[in-house]
């Protein structure tokens, strides 16, 4: 039960790198590499502020910022120096990893005892101390520690928020050329909108959402490590592409949900292969695969069942 | 109103792939003007409203609009003057977003888009009434995507895009050429109406002799990157679909003539 509550923790974090994943490669059509260094910036930024005793809130902002400010980079060497997309990816995504070894001073940075997000949601609404059992609530054969359902909550409420203010902006006059951006660039630039601009601030929404989950990450886990964020493009993807066949719908509410319902339902799925029996060694490449037959199967379903009933007609 | 001073433009210079698209264009058009622009495949028409509107630079000239100079403007900055409507009903609009997104967006064309509510209660019910001013039933429609209408569809709603603020300048690039007849039909009927209601500075390029005939109060044809023959007035009104193709013919005739002579050139020279 403790390892449920865990993976649906892990999955409600990582939405926001789904959310992030969904504006740039989806919203904007922009295939940005940036976030495999921008979810362990927004934890490397995190951790470091709370080691030296930082607020936790404060910390946390500050971790979405430097998110925002590495996806501007990615922005800005895409569209005014005209790189190619992927290339700006992944030259910020590399230069990040040393960038990232610099604010932590070292490759892996744990947490001890610092006041966190988590320690703080922990004991929410309480005024118990944290112990290591803390409170449990017991329901039939299973016991769960009130403090995660805390956790859960607080986070519940965060996501929902990052949520709601992502809809809201959307419906927006900035939100809807944002949209537009994406959607046929020719068309939103006769309406006088430029387009590098728009990417570029997109760009730093996006990033700025993937550090804010990386830096949830890192007080979730309690540590924070530079090889955290390999393979995150991929994760996202997949949380996104489920929760695209999810919700069954292009609308712009529907899809920042499906991606929320995506995240966690793919955390939830990854955590039971674990437990069947599937090495974590093999996660990444299982996730791969996952998405690759995502995204050639329904076109390859479609030739098939095409081929098969002009072959039943012939 | 607009000033075209001897603008060329010539794409990939010094490459097997060279073209001269504009080769010194002279045109002055005066406001509430409409000007049709007719060519030969690849004598420059579309490339000449491209200049206008800004799709890419100059290589010389000037242009002005409303005595500004323009020449060195971005594409986007020129949106807040010039409205457009593309061949490719695909180009002037976003699929993937509803009817009253897409107006939405015409709405605050060229201005600041900031974090207002981009579908108001008092904008969409702007919105709705103009839309069902063009009388095609879509005003019930508004929250729909754009991607399931018609391509007829999609250009009368782009055309309504164009003219949602009134622009200073409306280009018109082969705007029904990609649409069934019936349907071209109707848009032109549409832009008639539109250019007349808000008296609208206009160019208009196509490829029927019968629109080229019908409508406007100038006329300009090109040939290879510059204007050969210019109509206004009583001369524009006397035009007939097939007095214009005589004039195709001639070009074409000439045309003929010039490859014998070079080839009887290359006979003699080479």
């Amino acid at each position: 039960m403790t390892q449920l509550i865990g993976s649906y923790s892990m999955g409600l974090i990582l939405s926001l790198l789904a959310v992030g994943v969904l504006i740039s490669f989806r919203i904007l059509a922009f295939r940005d590499l940036t976030v495999e260094g921008s979810i362990t910036l927004g934890g490397a930024v995190a951790a470091a502020m709370l080691v030296s005793g930082w607020n936790p809130w404060l910390a946390t902002f500050v971790a979405f910022l430097a998110g925002g400010c590495a996806g501007a980079v990615t922005g800005v060497l895409a569209t005014k120096l005209k790189i190619n997309g992927l290339l700006a990816g992944i030259l910020v995504m590399t230069a990040l990893y040393s960038v990232n070894l610099r604010v932590m001073g070292r490759s892996n940075l744990p947490l001890m005892n610092e006041k966190s997000l988590m320690t703080f949601a922990q004991h929410l609404g309480t005024a118990e101390q944290p112990t290591a059992s803390g409170g449990t609530w017991t329901i039939g054969r299973w016991v769960i520690r009130t403090a995660d359902l805390r956790v859960i909550g607080f986070l519940t409420v965060v996501i929902g928020s990052v949520g709601a203010v992502m809809y809201a902006f959307f419906q927006t006059n900035l939100g809807l050329a944002m949209r537009a951006t994406g959607d046929n660039e020719q068309m939103i630039c006769a309406l006088g909108v430029e387009v590098g601009w728009m990417q570029t601030f997109g760009l730093a929404i996006s990033n700025g959402l993937v550090a804010l989950s990386g830096a949830l990450l890192v007080q979730y886990q309690g540590y924070a490590d530079v090889q955290m964020g390999m393979g995150m493009v991929v994760w996202g993807m997949a949380s996104v592409i489920i929760g695209e066949s999810l919700v069954g719908s292009r609308q712009i509410g529907m899809l920042l949900i499906g991606s929320v319902m995506g995240s966690v339902l793919f955390r939830l799925l990854v955590a039971n292969a674990l437990r069947q029996g599937l090495n974590p060694n093999d996660l990444k490449l299982a996730t791969a695969l996952f998405v690759l037959i995502a995204l050639v199967g329904p076109s390859a379903v479609d030739a098939a069942s095409k081929k098969f009933r002009t072959a039943v007609k012939t | 109103m607009l000033d075209i001073e001897q603008i060329r433009k010539t794409f990939h210079p010094g490459t097997p792939n060279e073209v001269r698209a504009l080769q010194g264009v002279d045109l002055k058009i005066d406001e509430g003007s409409f000007v049709i622009v007719i060519g030969t495949n690849g004598s420059g028409k579309s490339t000449l409203l491209n200049a206008v509107a800004g799709s890419f630079f100059v290589d010389t000239g000037r242009l002005k609009l409303n005595g500004q100079d323009i020449t060195h403007w971005p594409e986007h900055r020129r949106a807040r003057f010039i409205g457009r409507v593309f061949q490719n009903p695909f180009t002037g609009t976003a699929p993937s977003m509803t009817i009253a997104e897409n107006l939405a967006l015409a709405a605050r064309r060229g201005r600041m888009r900031g974090l207002g509510w981009a579908l108001n209660p008092s904008i969409r019910h702007e919105l709705y009434e103009r839309v069902r001013g063009m009388g095609l039933g879509l005003e019930n429609r508004l929250n729909n995507a754009i991607g399931s209408l018609s391509g007829g569809q999609r250009q009368s709603l782009t055309l309504l895009m164009a003219g949602l603020i009134k622009p200073d300048l409306l280009l018109l690039d082969e705007h029904t050429a990609a649409l069934d007849p019936k349907s071209a039909d109707q848009v032109i009927r549409l832009t008639e109406e539109v250019i007349r209601r808000d008296k609208l500075t206009t160019m208009m390029v196509t490829h029927s002799m019968q629109q080229a005939a019908h409508l406007g109060d100038r006329l300009i044809m090109m040939v290879r990157g510059r204007i050969i023959y210019d109509f206004q007035g009583a001369e524009k009104r006397r035009l007939t679909p097939e007095d214009l193709l005589d004039r195709f013919d001639e070009v074409r005739r000439s045309d003929l003539l010039d490859e014998t002579a070079a080839s009887m050139l290359q006979r003699q020279y080479v």
